[in-house]
Parts: structure tokens; sequence; C-alpha cells
């Protein structure tokens, strides 16, 4: 029996390997340039801040330099698009493999999951564009950098959480995926991305507070800003929020998904 | 269980949500606390067998819940009420293309089911068997399926559900469509089936084709189980249906 269920799940891992790579092509399919518009738009996003923010930062004492500004605003934007590519990318990934889910008989788990596994790929390949352009700003290679592994994969845990939640309800109500795109813009500016966080005043610290992608941004920032590694506080709030998360999402996915083929 | 029998269904029923959404879905959800989603019957108190070999045919008319009878004995769906007990492996089910991706080439989507299907076969053969039986030419493989016409869609979808070694064949209304020749040649692979001593659960419109194929066959109307027997009797039967 216990033969079985590993051959299984060797099983389920080619599958996400496949699902994944049908995800990438399928994203830059008929797409000229496909992949450069994943570092285009937070290159975009850098520049707007730069000639918005600097003026107006670059005298406070939160950023000795524009190096820094820019070295604190990317390293926070590729975590945000990281978020929020996938998902964006994951809250129709249950709709749109219907013709799949009716036809094979494997875990439907599979199909959010391969989003996270595609996304990270191009998770990867930013961090490597964004190491190597930052060097120009100031940034300085260290072993601490490593600790972007259990960064990344506490924040996929989370990610994971918030797309079987959002996944599962957007099959029975399709205004799910609408309401994610419109409430997407308040959660960016909610987290301290372009700004530092000393700037919010006292009073609305508690809704920044209560932001969970705030942590996880603040832990992956701090990785390539922060002269120290995160304390272990940190890392112990993202560890208790992805479990949570975890946890919520897949209750509502399984309490939902034998109901998933009658609705697609 | 008996090892000759590998397929039993015992007082299954399968009843999906129905939901009609929209802005007067809310209205009645708030004042009168009316649940947006109805639980519609698909499937009534369903029971039958299939010995190991056998063919059976399933008939009925168009929402007879033929479809959702081949998914719930696939483990696709989970039947409310009784129980599904199958001793063997299936075939993807690839009525007319649904498991298709549209977007990407047919060798794209050979590659990708094949994968997830999980065949310890999964290696250049057997591609090139799949493009063979299909006789698809290579131009036409690496185009997207969405510009194939509905009987290249079948020829791949058939072949592709065709190249695994499942115990159990599931081909829903997938010879419709192709042209005669190919007709043909899926009935010859579908006898060369038989012959091996595979399972076959087969549904079609058109009795003549049960009867060349199938054994034994079920009837069903509006989701119950009306009528099973020999493919003979069956075919009888539905013709009365019209």
């Amino acid at each position: 029996m216990q033969n079985i269920n590993k051959i299984h799940n060797v099983q389920n891992i080619t599958r996400i390997y496949a699902l994944s790579k049908r995800n990438v092509i399928l994203r830059y399919k008929s797409s000229l340039v496909g992949f450069f518009w994943g570092f285009f738009k937070p290159l975009l996003y850098l520049l707007i801040f730069i000639m918005i923010f600097s003026a107006a930062f670059l005298q406070s004492k939160y950023f000795p330099s524009i190096n820094d500004y820019i070295i604190f605003i990317s390293a926070g934007l590729i975590f945000w698009f990281f978020f929020s590519n996938v998902t964006n990318q994951a809250i129709g990934s249950i709709v749109g493999s219907s013709g799949l889910i009716k036809s094979l008989n494997i875990p439907i788990l599979l199909y959010p999951l391969s989003e996270i596994v595609s996304e990270l790929f191009n998770f990867l390949l930013t961090l490597v564009v964004f190491l190597i352009v930052m060097y120009w700003f100031g940034i300085s290679y260290n072993l601490r950098m490593l600790l972007i592994i259990p960064c990344t994969l506490l924040f996929s845990i989370f990610c994971l959480g918030i797309i079987l939640f959002l996944s599962s309800l957007n099959v029975f109500f399709r205004d799910v995926g609408i309401m994610w795109g419109t409430i997407q813009p308040a959660i960016f500016y909610m987290t301290p991305i372009a700004y530092p966080e000393g700037l919010i005043p006292e009073k609305y610290k508690l809704i920044i507070k209560c932001n969970p992608v705030y942590y996880f941004i603040k832990l992956g920032r701090s990785i390539f800003y922060d002269p120290v590694a995160p304390p272990a506080a940190q890392w112990l709030h993202c560890a208790i929020i992805a479990v949570i998360m975890y946890i919520i999402g897949a209750l509502v996915f399984n309490k939902l998904k034998n109901q998933f083929i009658s609705t697609i | 269980m008996n090892p000759e029998i590998l397929i039993k269904l015992e007082n299954v029923s399968v009843s999906f949500w129905q939901n009609n959404l929209g802005i007067h879905s809310i209205k009645d959800l708030v004042t009168k606390r009316k649940n947006p989603f109805k639980n519609k019957p698909i499937l009534k108190n369903i029971s039958f067998e299939v010995k190991k070999g056998e063919s059976m045919g399933i008939l009925g008319r168009n929402g007879s819940g033929k479809s959702t009878l081949l998914r719930t004995i696939a483990g696709l769906i989970k039947p409310q009420e009784g129980t599904i007990t199958v001793n063997g492996s299936f075939a993807p089910i690839l009525a007319i293309g649904a498991g298709l991706e549209m977007e990407l080439s047919g060798y794209e989507n050979i590659s990708l089911l094949l994968s997830l299907y999980g065949t310890a076969r999964k290696n250049v053969n057997s591609i090139e068997e799949i493009k063979d039986f299909s006789e698809l030419s290579d131009e036409v493989l690496s185009m997207p399926v969405k510009r194939y016409s509905s009987g290249m869609v079948a020829r791949l979808a058939f072949s592709i559900s065709l190249a695994n070694d499942a115990d159990i064949l599931i081909i829903d209304e997938v010879l419709a469509v192709g042209d005669q020749g190919f007709q043909a040649k899926c009935m010859e692979k579908i006898y060369n089936i038989k012959a091996e001593g595979k399972t076959i659960l087969f549904v079609s419109h058109f009795p003549e084709d049960v009867l060349k194929i199938c054994d034994t066959a079920i009837l069903l109307e509006n989701g119950c189980l009306t009528h099973s027997g020999s493919a003979e009797e069956i075919g009888t039967n539905y013709k009365q249906l019209f």
C-alpha cells in the first residue's frame, strides 16, 4: 500500500510539472516578447515611484541616497508582483481548466498548485535580473540572501491558501475574480512598498498591521535591504499567517470541490 | 468482491447544484432568505454491474445523464448516495475534445495529456503511435487545436485516449464526427481492444453501433436506469423512445 502511495506522489509531481509548463506556454503564446513583460511591469512601477516620491523622501531621514530608495522599492516590488501575478493567474485556474477537470481523474488541487510553481519559475528569473541590476545600485552579495528560500516558501504557502480560497469561490461566483482585480490597488497602497513604514501616522498603523501581505513583503525586503537578518519574531509572524491562511483555503476548497464539475 | 466484476454501482444518486445567479438572486437571498443554489438530481438510484471483458452500451436521449454517469464511474464526480466499486484503471474520457487545450498545439496536447494521465508508456513511442493512428500530419499537429476541424479534434482525442494501458475504455460519442475511413479504423481498433479482454463503456446515439460493439446495454431516461439487458433489446427500447 505504501508503495502505491509513493508511486502516486511521484506521478503527481510529474503532473504538476506538466501543468506548470502548460501555464507558461499559454501565458506567453502569441506574444512577441512575452517574457519581458514580466520585467517591464516592475520596472515601470520603479520609474514612476522614483519620479513621484524621490523628491519627497530623499531629503528625509529615511533614505540616505537615491540608491537606497531604489533598492528599497525594487525589493518590495518583486515580492509584490509575485503575489499579484500568482493570485491573478490562479484565481481562474479551476474555471479555466474545466475541460481537463471533466476528463481526467487527477486531484483538482494540482491545478491551483501548478500556478504557484509556474509563477515561482517566473519569480526566480526576476530575482536573477534584480540581483544583477541592483549591483549597480550598491547591493552587496552575501550568504544571508539564501534566506530568500524559506521566505519564498512561506509566502508560497500563504499564496496557496489565498488561491484555494479565491479560486474555489470563483467557480460559483465570478464576482470573486472581478472583485480581486478591483481591491488589489488598495492592498498595494496599504502595504509599505513605495513609501517607508515610518511615514504612516500612528492612528493608521493598525490598518497596515491587519494586512497580511505586509508581513511577507517586509520579511522579503528586509533580506536585501536591512544590514542584519530579519529577527525570529518576523519569521514567526509569517509562518503563523501562512499556516492559518492555508487552513482557511483548504477548508473552503474541500467543502466545495465535489460541486466544481457541476458548475464549471 | 468477485474479481470478475470490474465495475459495480449500488443505488448511486448524483445531484448537482444549480444556480440562478444575478441581481435578483441577491434580492431573494436578502428578502426571502432563499438559497441561490438548488440541488438538482441528475442520476437517481442507479445500480448495475459490468464484468471484466464485457462491453456495455449506454443509450439515452440528450440530457438523460449519460455523460454524468460516465464521469461518476470514472471517479470524477462523487455520488451523494450509493457506492461505486471499480477494479481497474480508466482511460481519460475525451468526449469530442473536451479535455484538449484549444490554444495548445496537437503535440503539446499529446505530451500534456500523457504526463497528466501518468502512463508508464509516456515516451517517444506513444507519441508516434498517437500520430500514426490519428493520421494527422506533422504540420497539423504543430498547429493550435483551435484551428482544427471537428473531425480532426475527434481524431486526436480518440487517438490519445487509446494510447494507454487502461483496463477500462470509455468512449463518449467520439465516433460521430470522424469521416468514414476513420470511423472504420476506430471500429477495428475497438474490436481489437475487446479481443484483448478489456472492458468498454460505449455511449452512442446509434443503436446499430452499440449492437456492433456491445454485448449488453442500459437505457437511461431522465437520470433513471429504465432498462438493462442485451444490446439488441435495449436498442429496440431506445428506438421506441422517439
